[in-house]
């Protein structure tokens, strides 16, 4: 054997033992995976053993994985959502006043909230795809912009059941009761509603992205944009669609984030568009766009979710908390780098 | 062309014209509001006691600034404020040093200054109002040691720990709980948050089965906490305390029944003013003002 057919001997060998580990879940997976063993070693007196703990890890973890699927579909179409923060704060202020100030019926209200989110997807989509800014620069507009309304629409104080009256006192109004539903478990308790949205959400995303036209043009476009124009694929519309979307999951996420508080307040969510990007990121969804989808974003949701936990039930102090989720995410999106050469 | 003394003039004319106005009827003052951050409830309310006071005298003019946490758009508005010739000053600064000068400057220029809440550096101003928070933590703590008969499992939901007021309200409530049997089996940085808080109470609810009484730094946080301990159906197992005492927060939680004690963290609104109008009516006011504090509770605040 010359020495460079022993090398291509040695690398079929190899690559028998690794394939299964190049296969980019199995590698997402292998993320989780450490994350839970470091759960299962510190596991805070045996709390990370009881099913509550992993209920709530999942119920905690559900408003940023559903601002992940939006995300998802945004980066895989090559670009990127800094507003959803603020878009959930609108929402959850805009679903608050609608439902304990004004007492619209929920169905009413949750439609609305709906309409306000992807209304301001629509535009920032618009002004990526039709007025040609960039992704960053136009959400960034749409971050502020939409804080902004929300503490204009809220008149600066949270909105909840105190309601003010002139004068300075206050109304008591009852907690709507499709706060308390969306709040509430099913399933016999063991999993909460707003995992449950979740659910629905990724299953959404997925039809979405892998069982729809409009997802097979996403990939497209963040592909190569030029090419994916020249092959007839309307990509204003689909990119525009993609932001829209995005800001019906952010939307999604503010009926949850707010029934979960009890309040719409003005000044929930900021950061956590940072969250939901380093859930895409670390599941294994690329920057560049094009590669990745909702699966790996399921996975990443999971690891950011029982990594929060686990340090969390564990009492880590904040400090030490910070360095080792920027460790986690590193080591996570390093292990997908070599799994893709 | 208009000759020199015709400008001059007309000049004089509008002078005159401009002190003729304003020696009609009672003087008007404008007092200048310096506010920090109005992105925090508990600094609208600050405003708005301030705007409740002024008020009852028509006399005032005040005029408000929100630096939005920028502390140098905040002494920018200062500077605003002293070129605008304001007859007194009300601030509520973000940070100590940065602001130091530009208040010592307003002060030295003759304009009354009144400092609300955090402190500057040195003496270079007319008043300081502001309330202690190491004594709200402190009753806060002796408050639950009374309520438990001085034993039992507390968990302690912290503001954010680089903060001053965090560190007070913490090293505050442990004095209170001293020589006492009360455990602290739990705490955590929960930055004020109340999601947080909800979060870290999760925690604190899946690994330990018997808690008395929660203490968080600020009311959303003992909301938050309360909110956990519900849908654990826990939440009659124990006492929830937290500080600031908004009427649209920690006062309507005590009313409502979720909260079972509030320390009220004042925001010396009022207080300002009253000493605003001593200033400008010749009477001095002490250096320092510091607040007292009260309680909220459903045995005292039902009424209300």
């Amino acid at each position: 054997m010359t020495p460079a057919e022993r090398i291509g001997a040695m690398r079929q060998g190899g690559a028998a033992a690794s394939r299964m580990l190049a296969a980019p879940l199995i590698r997402a997976g292998v993320a989780l995976a450490l994350v839970i063993a470091v759960g299962i070693i510190f596991h805070a007196d045996g709390a990370f053993f009881k099913v509550a703990t992993h209920r709530d890890a999942f119920r905690q973890g559900s408003v940023f994985g559903i601002l992940a699927c939006g995300m998802t579909v945004v980066v895989i179409s090559g670009g990127i959502d800094l507003a959803v923060g603020s878009i959930l704060a609108l929402v959850a202020v805009s679903f608050s006043v609608m439902s304990i100030w004004w007492q619209w019926p929920a169905g009413a209200a949750v439609v609305a909230s709906l309409a306000v989110g992807t209304a301001c997807g629509v535009i920032s989509g618009g002004l990526v795809a039709k007025l040609r800014l960039q992704p960053f620069i136009a959400t960034l507009a749409m971050m502020v912009f939409a804080r902004g309304l929300a503490k204009t629409f809220s008149g600066g104080t949270k909105v909840s059941t105190a309601i003010p009256r002139p004068g300075g006192s206050f109304d008591y109004a009852q907690i709507p009761e499709v706060f308390r539903w969306i709040d509430s478990r099913t399933l016999g308790g063991n999993v909460s509603m707003v995992t449950m949205i979740f659910a629905v959400t990724l299953l959404v995303s997925w039809i979405a992205l892998e069982r729809h036209r409009w997802g097979r043009e996403l990939y497209a476009i963040g592909g190569n944009e030029e090419a994916a124009r020249l092959s007839g694929v309307p990509v204003g519309l689909s990119k525009t669609l993609a932001y829209a979307f995005c800001g019906l999951t952010a939307a999604v996420a503010a009926l949850c984030q707010a029934a979960q508080e009890q309040q719409g307040d003005p000044e929930a969510g900021a950061g956590y568009e940072l969250t939901a990007i380093a859930i895409v990121v670390v599941g294994g969804t690329t920057l560049t766009g094009a590669r990745g989808g909702i699966g790996f974003t399921l996975i990443g949701t999971i690891t950011i979710g029982y990594l929060d936990k686990i340090l969390s039930i564990n009492a880590v102090p904040e400090a030490s908390r910070l360095m080792l989720t920027g460790a986690i995410i590193v080591g996570a999106v390093l292990a997908q780098r070599r799994g893709r050469t | 062309m208009i000759s020199k003394p015709v400008v001059v003039a007309v000049m004089l004319f509008m002078i005159g014209c401009g002190k003729q106005s304003s020696s009609e009827g009672p003087r008007k003052f404008t007092v200048g509001m310096s506010q920090c951050n109005l992105g925090e409830p508990w600094r609208v309310q600050m405003n708005a006691d301030i705007k409740a006071a002024a008020e009852k005298h028509p006399e005032l003019n005040l005029v408000f600034k929100d630096a939005q946490n920028d502390t140098l758009k905040q002494r920018a508005h200062v500077e605003e404020f002293v070129s605008a010739g304001v007859d007194a000053l009300i601030i509520s600064p973000k940070e100590s040093q940065p602001l130091t000068e530009p208040v010592a400057k307003a002060y030295q220029g003759k304009i009354p200054v009144i400092v609300l809440d955090r402190a500057v550096q040195g003496d270079q101003f007319t008043c300081f109002i502001g309330a202690d928070n190491r004594a709200i933590g402190r009753a806060a703590g002796e408050w639950i040691k009374n309520k438990l008969g001085g034993k039992g499992n507390v968990v302690e939901l912290k503001g954010l720990m680089t903060s001053t007021p965090a560190q007070d309200r913490h090293a505050g409530f442990r004095e209170g709980i001293e020589r006492s049997e009360l455990k602290v089996i739990f705490e955590a940085d929960m930055k004020w948050l109340e999601p947080d808080a909800r979060k870290e109470m999760d925690s604190a609810l899946a690994r330990f089965d018997k808690i008395d009484a929660v203490y968080a730094h600020n009311d959303p946080g003992a909301h938050g906490a309360y909110l956990a301990a519900r849908a654990a159906g826990r939440e009659k197992q124990m006492l929830f305390v937290g500080i600031d005492a908004l009427p649209h927060e920690g006062v309507a939680y005590v009313n409502q029944g979720i909260l079972n004690a509030t320390f009220q963290y004042p925001t010396g609104g009022g207080e300002a003013v009253d000493a605003v109008l001593k200033i400008l009516k010749g009477e001095t006011v002490p250096k320092n003002i510091t607040l007292s504090s009260r309680s909220f509770t459903p045995e005292n605040s039902g009424a209300k």
